[in-house]
């Protein structure tokens, strides 16, 4: 379970304070699948940040009583100056996983081909986020932050990333942020709008898609 | 960080961990470990000499530095060997300019790493420094086993000097911790770093011994933590054969405080910091 209790952020811009979520509250139970629909610059990504702990919120609480990823999205959890492979051995050091069984994993999941040994520098955007992913599926977490990235990655490989977290369904949990309704119909169960700096979760998926949409 | 994964485990019905301090010390040098590796892969590569270049780093700048200071040859006051004089003070001095001018981007160039939550802004800091100072220390081993070999000039006390190295090193980490922190909020530490390394050598201790200067100097110049810890790696080198003062309890004393100080700024950058 991950609990969210006030949540507040905001960030100094050159033009002041600008406040990104103004007091939210959730609950997210294992095994759910929730897609949480925002505008372009509603805060959907710094929502993930806070959950997974990369950033911290200004006030409120967030309890994790869950394993969760890191936000997977285009940047972050790896090193560009070194490899793909490489990465796979951090990660296997940091999350203490079986170096070889991990590295492997890997290269057979996100199918770089020779570019798994090469620096992640010189990967494109879609070759990068394939890593990422794998290396989070790697590491095998109870709840996965997803950034509307497996949508945008071909279709090939959005379809083995919904097999992976499907055979994980009863044990993972899904958050996954998306400007497009499709998407989240694709990939959950039931969905949050995220408006105005604040979270309202909906049981029915095709309610919050229609909120979603007249707002 | 450490709190939340124990916390994340008791909740989720793993038996509770019996060793609290010892198993979040043993999670720490792991991530630790594995950062020293990563780093050793980003900075020195795999390519021509690849790690070599960790001490040769160091040691090729030292030797240059000797070598010039050899060949100009202004003698020593106290009859010192030009060339283990000033390669002695570069050594450690290129460790603290290198620790603290690294400062500024280190969180910058491993915000990635942020993104595993028990990775802590602390653990890149030590596992950077250590680094460095396993380079620097393995450059001085070099150059003091061929001063020994080729002048017949062996460290008197090699373990006061040890222990001098050890004391710059933490000193730097500390002075790194604060600077790592202010650049966090501004821009000024990244800018200002360089100059200031460059304009307070001459103050360090690096290339000038106590006993060169009047008395009155001597105390003023004491006053300086590195001066201190030049004074006692040049104890070990030359012995009796100069006069050397220094005080353990002020370097000490600096160490921690600097660090403590640098370790609660950090505390308070990482909530602050937009990845």
């Amino acid at each position: 379970m991950i609990q969210l209790s006030n949540i507040r952020k905001a960030y100094k811009t050159q033009l002041g304070t600008r406040e990104v979520l103004r007091g939210i509250d959730a609950t997210f139970l294992p095994g759910e699948k929730i897609g949480i629909l925002g505008r372009n610059g509603a805060g959907k990504t710094t929502l993930l940040r806070l959950i997974s702990g990369v950033e911290h919120p200004n006030s409120g609480t967030i309890e994790r009583r869950m394993s969760v990823s890191w936000p997977l999205g285009f940047a972050g959890a790896m090193h560009y100056s070194i490899t793909g492979a490489d990465n796979a051995r951090f990660i296997a050091r940091i999350y203490e996983k079986p170096i070889q069984e991990t590295v492997e994993f890997v290269e057979e999941f996100a199918e770089l081909g020779e570019y798994y040994r090469l620096p992640v520098r010189t990967y494109s955007s879609g070759m990068i986020m394939r890593l990422g992913f794998a290396l989070s599926l790697a590491v095998d977490f109870e709840c996965y932050l997803v950034d509307e990235v497996i949508a945008v990655g071909d279709t090939r490989f959005g379809e083995r990333c919904r097999k992976a977290l499907a055979e994980r369904q009863a044990r993972s949990t899904l958050l996954l942020v998306s400007h497009i309704p499709a998407t989240v119909q694709a990939f959950c169960t039931s969905a949050a709008v995220l408006n105005d700096g604040r979270l309202t979760r909906y049981d029915d998926l095709d309610e919050a898609i229609a909120v979603y949409q007249a707002a | 960080m450490s709190g939340t994964f124990q916390q994340d485990a008791r909740r989720r019905g793993l038996p509770p961990r019996q060793d609290g301090l010892g198993q979040a010390c043993r999670r720490q040098l792991r991530v630790i470990g594995a950062l020293l590796l990563r780093e050793l892969g980003t900075r020195f590569g795999r390519d021509n000499l690849g790690y070599l270049w960790l001490f040769l780093e160091p040691a090729i700048l030292g030797g240059a530095i000797g070598l010039l200071h050899l060949f100009t040859q202004h003698g020593l006051p106290g009859g010192l060997n030009p060339m283990s004089f000033w390669v002695i003070g570069y050594i450690p001095f290129y460790l603290l300019r290198g620790v603290v001018n690294r400062a500024p981007v280190a969180i910058p160039s491993n915000q990635s790493l942020l993104y595993h939550r028990h990775i802590t802004v602390l653990d890149i800091m030590i596992s950077r420094n250590l680094l460095e100072g396993a380079a620097t220390l393995g450059a001085m081993v070099v150059f003091l086993l061929l001063f020994g070999m080729v002048l017949g000039e062996w460290p008197v006390g090699p373990f006061k000097m040890l222990l001098g190295m050890v004391l710059m090193l933490l000193f730097s980490h500390g002075l790194a911790l604060l600077v790592a922190t202010g650049a966090v909020y501004t821009e000024l530490f990244e800018r200002m770093v360089h100059l200031v390394t460059y304009l307070t050598l001459p103050i360090t201790g690096a290339f000038f011994m106590l006993f060169w200067l009047p008395t009155e100097a001597q105390d003023a110049a004491l006053w300086i933590p590195t001066v201190h810890m030049f004074e006692m790696i040049r104890d070990g080198q030359f012995g009796n054969a100069v006069p050397t003062r220094y005080d353990l309890v002020y370097m000490v004393g600096w160490v921690a405080v600097l660090n403590l100080l640098g370790m609660a700024g950090l505390r308070r950058a990482r909530r602050d910091l937009a990845l």
